[in-house]
């Protein structure tokens, strides 16, 4: 894949992202409409490529303006990776060389990895992790379960312990899916199977769109390694 | 550092994080917060209900978390409720927090019929967690009461 096409998807992916999550902020309060509608305008432009590179210049200074808002991400850690990607798409665009374009786009499939290794590692050094007991907590008393019936998987802990070293063996071994093309294919869809899950189990529909949008920079990265 | 310098970095220190991630999700299982509200006839006044800020439902289908997937905005403000009520709790930009927290509550309570014998509203924050095998609830959060009347809502 050449970084012109993976860029491009990762833009259409994005856009496509901003303006669901945008979409929602309509029902808010008015500075939030002011704000949405504003990103929703301009995700619109990034989506039919016109007038490159500025529309996402302009996303990527209307997202300080929604962090001033909100005193931080309004959604943590999936918009946290918007900002990534968006900042990474940013800075590859306006690079003024194609290796400082490669480099930005690069740290994105970078953290991607990062993303799935470094949460795999923060759980398995955690004795209540490897004992499921960690799992039991999230369906016990966390506020992520989107009904109360979900938080009967709590007394099931053999069935969580099995999952918990599910996600954390898929999590450690998903960098090794970087040597070949087809394991990253199959790494990807058991990923987004997995941003699937939490978003159906635990609301969490931002992270599995976000982390979609971008799965081409990660496709890149790894032909352009390996 | 001078204000408006200040105001320039703002933004950016909020961004940082962002762009060097830590990817720690779900690495400790922290206290869960519950938003619990009361309206009060009077600003010390301690005979409220407590009710809790959007109970979940006992069943969501399959139908509904796959809708969800596109349209979910109640629940992902719910979670911006979530962080604010552990930035509260933290310390960590308590004003802004607050404020938010009594608007998206007011927002609710704007489409019940309204109590005019209780027109002071008050939240708390009650945090859920495990201790050996048993669940432990703490009011950690009560702040002072608002007319509701003057949250804007907007």
């Amino acid at each position: 894949m050449s970084l012109e096409l993976a860029r491009r998807l990762v833009e259409i992916l994005l856009a496509l992202a901003l303006i669901q999550q945008s979409l929602e902020h309509l029902r808010g309060f008015r500075d939030e409409r002011i704000l949405f509608g504003a990103r929703i305008g301009l995700a619109i432009l990034v989506l039919a490529g016109v007038a490159g590179p500025w529309p996402l210049v302009g996303l990527a200074g209307l997202s300080l303006l929604i962090l001033h808002r909100f005193q931080g991400p309004y959604n943590g850690g999936s918009d946290r990776m918007g900002l990534l990607i968006l900042w990474c798409l940013t800075l590859s665009r306006l690079s003024p060389t194609p290796m400082l374009a490669e480099l930005a786009f690069g740290y994105l499939g970078a953290q991607l990895t990062l993303s799935y290794f470094i949460s795999g590692w923060v759980k398995v050094v955690n004795p209540d992790w490897r004992s499921g007991r960690a799992l039991r907590d999230v369906f016990q008393f966390s506020a992520y379960p989107v009904a109360e019936g979900l938080r009967a998987f709590a007394d099931r802990p053999r069935l969580l312990r099995a999952m918990s070293w599910g996600v954390m063996g898929f999590e450690l071994a998903f960098p090794l899916t970087l040597l070949w093309t087809p394991a990253l294919v199959a790494g990807l869809v058991v990923a987004g199977t997995f941003h699937l899950a939490n978003a159906c189990l635990f609301g969490l529909n931002r992270f599995f769109w976000t982390w979609l949008s971008a799965y081409p920079a990660i496709l890149w990265l790894q032909g352009r390694i390996f | 550092m001078p204000p408006r310098v200040q105001a320039l970095v703002a933004p950016l220190k909020l961004l940082a994080p962002a762009l060097v991630p830590s990817w720690n999700f779900f690495d400790v299982i922290a206290p869960a917060p519950r938003v619990e509200y009361a309206l009060l006839a009077s600003p010390g006044d301690t005979g409220g209900i407590w009710r809790v800020f959007r109970p979940r439902p006992e069943r969501v289908s399959l139908a509904r978390m796959a809708r969800r997937l596109l349209w979910n905005p109640r629940w992902n403000q719910s979670l911006f409720v979530m962080s604010c009520a552990e930035r509260l709790a933290e310390d960590r930009t308590p004003e802004h927090s607050e404020t938010e927290l009594f608007r998206r509550i007011a927002a609710d309570l704007a489409a019940e019929p309204a109590d005019a014998t209780r027109p002071w509203l008050c939240f708390r924050l009650v945090f859920v967690h495990r201790e050996g095998e048993a669940l432990t609830e703490e009011v950690m959060v009560q702040p002072a009461p608002r007319r509701l009347a003057e949250i804007d809502i907007r």
